[in-house]
């Protein structure tokens, strides 16, 4: 028997198992496998299209009262991040920022995305810095298909940086072939495959008189800080990660931060089990059922944090007939009433797409509703990507939802 | 003005037009074909990618049926790489008429379509799927064909035999000159240029189209527009091309190709072809039909769902659509309107093409005193480059089955294995290494889409997920040289992601909804691509944005 078991292995979820945890409960993190942190870039992105991402999240919570920020509240907001931040600064793997400013950082495609809490391996590619007019060196590796610097390179020149574009030859390894971000991850912990990766960039720094240097983020997985640092030493010039493709290294480095933190707390986590149904008497859920190999499992707790995630984490799942549903516990969802309401004509549309805001509706206490208003179950608590409302993605609060309500989640 | 002049002008790039082509380039007569978008850009290109036996219109259309039948053995031939020899079977449900099979059987042998009954167990053992209620199976040689491949395949012949295929090159005009056309005004698409082309005649070879270019010469040409709309699903469950065994109706058919099989048709009359929607009730009534072939059928996973319109000539007024016969027609409008110059050839269907393009330039030919034979029906053509090269090379793969020049399923994953090619995959779903992308490049396609439909990039279950950033950016490095610019890369993504979209929205629910919105993850989430709209516009020779080539989906 749990305290607390939290459904659901992403930020939302393993924040709350964290404060849980820290308040001493025996808590369970029970999840079908990773959450969207292996997709994300593990910036925290707490509101695009403002200047100040506090200000703006004030003004959003007066004008969205079911806003995932507006239910948590400031004080969540700034307590989840502030958190996470003292997490991965004891972990050697600093998030800077600051609550009332954007950076923006470069992508993959060389656009500048806004973001207010990023790694410290990626801050050097703050574009208030690259537009310093000093030139900055973009470089990948051929092999290495998640990642082309000549058109970030470009990009970054039209928006007023001095970029270039270079390409690195792959140091001497064992293998020839398939080099993912991951495995590049690997071998850049591996001291003669750093020695010569700093050469080159030692050898490019001088010939272009690059100040800085931002290359695909795979620059180590457990000691990423230290690579960076190093790798920087050795060239001379300031370096940053820009993230690739999914999977994402700074993601997988996340997600290992809040495990090895919750772990330290005494949490237990199971991957692998898909929460099936549940099983209550009245408003209270005393257990839910979870399909493994060869079996269904009995899970039972006292409370319940469910943090699956919404139609990208696979917490919610339309069928064709237009319905939309929850997966773990079968809650009643607020979505659009029919297909012809999901999608709008155009994919890139600034608003999204309204399928996409489909969640559970809860109290302020994060408890789950019916469509008529009334609580379904008193002991459960909804977070993250399963609440309903709002577009993590296109709104661009996906970390920052996720980590003021996983931390209310974990606190309350 | 730049102006040419050549003894045929072939209008439209589908397979009658390429086919006419070559047939007329392989008799030594000059001819310049103009499309207004990439090959197979109209209905050749959105088809289910069957090569017919002939058994769907023993029936109601026995002509047709023979001419397939004949053209099915020929076409295995002459392009054995664009065809997978699957077989096909015609199965009476539960829900058909039983009394139909022993007609079904009469009307095969009278019309020259090999067929031969198997019993339930024999199918039940080589499609384990289908459904055990169905009680009688008849076998016909159908089989599924790459279309794009085919065409692509033809027109690489036709310019080895000097013909001048010009791609995005839209006709602005025909130039009449009181009762003789003279030619063509042409504008190409990516440059904006306009070129006169002079002729002895034209041949409106525009399928679909084919009403709006006969108009420019002054002549009515009645085409019903015939929207048939398919759905791909994201698992092979057959390996055999499955019929309903009845006369021919909506989804009765499902042909595995590649790595999907397809789910058709509808047929649909439709007043504008470039104008058209995909009903939601369509794909599901398509996929209840699915269900009765192959239970569970709902089950696997829709990929995505498009429509092509049949290019059906209208000669005089028949009741539905689908009972306008499916043979071609060549119309010779110096007899008909009184205009001398122009044919147009109407009607048809993909497994027919060279039958058509043979007797059309049979014609041509003979008003032109041109007296070679036909050698279009023996002579094998060439495999393009960013196909697999083991196609025309043997040597690559020791497994024997890999030898074969025909296609097969497991034939790409035993090339990119032979080759240890799999760190040089850009397209993960449809295998395609990054080789194949250059070379598409490089033999000329003009944007992601062209791309697409030259090696099946995105074509996959994660429908574009990872390969359009990659392929965008080979697109860019190849090309930056010559004048493609950042922009116009941005653009090539954006139209990409939209074009996309638009054969999704359809078919959007489970998976392949999550999918989708891992899709705008990436692209929104991750690369930030709606920061870059203010660096992003068309040119660069990619063609993304004319309003010639954009097909309109009507929001349903």
């Amino acid at each position: 028997m749990y305290d607390t078991i939290v459904i659901g292995a992403g930020l939302s979820g393993m924040m709350a198992a964290i404060g849980r945890a820290e308040r001493g409960e025996k808590v369970l993190v029970l999840a079908k496998g990773y959450g969207a942190t292996h997709w994300s870039t593990s910036c925290i992105d707490l509101l695009a299209g403002c200047d100040d991402p506090f200000h703006g999240i004030t003004q959003l919570a007066a004008q969205r009262p079911h806003h995932p920020y507006a239910l948590a509240g400031p004080t969540m907001i700034e307590g989840g991040i502030a958190r996470l931040r003292a997490i991965c600064e004891a972990a050697g793997y600093p998030l800077v920022g600051n609550l009332n400013r954007h950076m923006l950082l470069p992508t993959a495609l060389g656009a500048l995305r806004p973001t207010t809490f990023a790694p410290v391996t990626m801050i050097a590619g703050d574009a208030r810095q690259l537009r310093d007019g000093r030139p900055t060196l973009i470089a990948g590796f051929a092999e290495l298909r998640d990642f082309f610097p000549p058109l970030i390179a470009a990009n970054l020149r039209a928006q007023g940086i001095a970029a270039t574009a270079a390409q690195l030859a792959m140091p001497p390894v064992g293998r020839q072939r398939d080099f993912s971000p991951a495995t590049l991850a690997r071998l850049c912990e591996q001291p003669a495959f750093r020695a010569s990766l700093g050469e080159q960039l030692a050898a490019l720094a001088r010939q272009g008189d690059y100040a800085r240097i931002g290359l695909p983020a795979i620059l180590g997985l457990k000691h990423a800080t230290e690579v960076v640092r190093d790798l920087q030493n050795r060239a001379g010039a300031l370096v940053f990660e820009i993230p690739t493709l999914p999977v994402s290294v700074p993601g997988m480095r996340l997600y290992q931060i809040l495990e090895d933190e919750f772990l330290r707390l005494g949490g237990r986590i199971q991957l692998g089990g898909f929460v099936q149904r549940g099983e209550s008497i009245s408003d209270t859920l005393v257990a839910v059922f979870s399909e493994a190999a060869a079996r269904e499992q009995r899970h039972a707790a006292r409370r319940w944090v469910l943090a699956t995630g919404g139609i990208l984490g696979g917490g919610a799942r339309a069928t064709p007939e237009g319905y939309v549903r929850e997966t773990a516990l079968d809650l009643p969802l607020q979505a659009p009433a029919g297909r012809a309401g999901w999608f709008a004509p155009r994919f890139l549309n600034e608003e999204g797409h309204p399928i996409f805001q489909s969640g559970v509706r809860v109290d302020e206490r994060l408890r789950p509703l019916d469509a008529a208003g009334r609580l379904v179950y008193d002991n459960v608590m909804v977070v993250g990507g399963a609440l309903a409302g709002f577009d993590p993605i296109r709104e661009g609060c996906l970390e920052g939802a996720a980590i003021a309500t996983g931390w209310m989640a974990g606190m309350s | 003005m730049q102006t040419i002049s050549t003894d045929v002008l072939v209008i439209g790039g589908g397979a009658t037009g390429t086919g006419c082509a070559l047939d007329l380039a392989m008799r030594g007569i000059r001819c310049v074909l103009v499309e207004k978008g990439d090959l197979t850009h109209g209905t050749t290109g959105r088809y289910h990618g069957l090569l017919h036996s002939g058994g769907r219109y023993v029936t109601k259309d026995p002509q047709s049926a023979t001419e397939c039948a004949h053209e099915n053995a020929i076409l295995r031939r002459i392009m054995p790489h664009c065809i997978e020899p699957t077989s096909g079977f015609f199965v009476i449900t539960p829900w058909d008429d039983e009394s139909y099979g022993d007609v079904f059987v009469a009307n095969c042998q009278r019309t020259g379509v090999p067929v031969q009954e198997i019993s339930v167990a024999e199918m039940l053992r080589r499609e384990p799927v289908l459904n055990p209620r169905i009680s009688r199976v008849f076998e016909v040689p159908d089989a599924s064909a790459d279309s794009f491949l085919a065409t692509h395949s033809v027109a690489l012949a036709a310019r080895e035999y000097g013909a001048d295929i010009r791609t995005y090159h839209n006709v602005v005009d025909l130039i009449r000159v009181g009762d003789q056309v003279m030619g063509a005004i042409v504008e190409d698409l990516r440059s904006g240029e306009r070129i006169r082309i002079d002729c002895a005649y034209v041949l409106n070879a525009a399928g679909a189209w084919a009403g709006k270019i006969a108009a420019m010469a002054g002549v009515t040409v009645t085409v019903v527009p015939g929207k048939g709309t398919m759905v791909a699903m994201n698992h092979r469950m057959v390996n055999t091309v499955v019929n309903r065994c009845k006369l021919p109706s909506d989804g009765d058919i499902i042909v595995p190709i590649h790595t999907v099989a397809v789910i058709g048709t509808t047929d649909v009359h439709v007043p504008d072809p470039d104008v058209f929607g995909i009903e939601p009730e369509e794909i599901q009534f398509m996929l209840d039909e699915g269900e009765k072939l192959i239970p569970g059928f709902r089950q696997y996973r829709a990929l995505r769902a498009w429509a092509g319109v049949r290019p059906l000539y209208k000669d005089k007024d028949v009741a539905s659509d689908r009972d306008i016969p499916r043979t071609f027609k060549l119309l010779d409008h110096e007899a008909r309107d009184g205009v001398r110059g122009i044919l147009s050839i109407v009607g048809g269907k993909w497994t027919t093409y060279r039958l058509m393009a043979e007797q059309t330039v049979n014609e041509l030919a003979r008003r032109l005193g041109n007296t070679q034979p036909c050698r279009t029906a023996s002579e094998v053509l060439p495999v393009p480059r960013f196909e697999h090269r083991a196609h025309s090379t043997v040597t690559v793969s020791p497994d024997p089955a890999a030898q074969t020049p025909h296609y097969w399923l497991g034939k790409p994953l035993a090339l990119v294995e032979s080759e240890h090619a799999a760190g040089e995959l850009i397209c993960e779903c449809e295998l395609v290494t990054r080789e194949r992308i250059l070379a598409a490049i490089d033999a000329g396609a003009h944007n992601l889409d062209d791309i697409r439909r030259d090696v099946r990039m995105g074509m996959g279950p994660c429908q574009g997920g990872w390969c359009i950033y990659r392929t965008a950016n080979l697109l860019y490095e190849r090309r930056c040289a010559n004048g493609l610019t950042h922009t116009n890369a941005n653009e090539a993504i954006m139209h990409f992601l939209q074009e996309r979209w638009k054969g999704l929205t359809s078919v959007l629910w489970g998976d392949q909804l999550r999918q989708a919105r891992l899709d705008e993850l990436i692209y929104v989430g991750v690369l930030g691509i709606q920061y870059l709209r203010p660096l992003a516009e068309p040119g660069g020779g990619l063609v993304t944005q004319h309003p010639a080539i954009a097909t309109e989906y009507v929001q349903a």
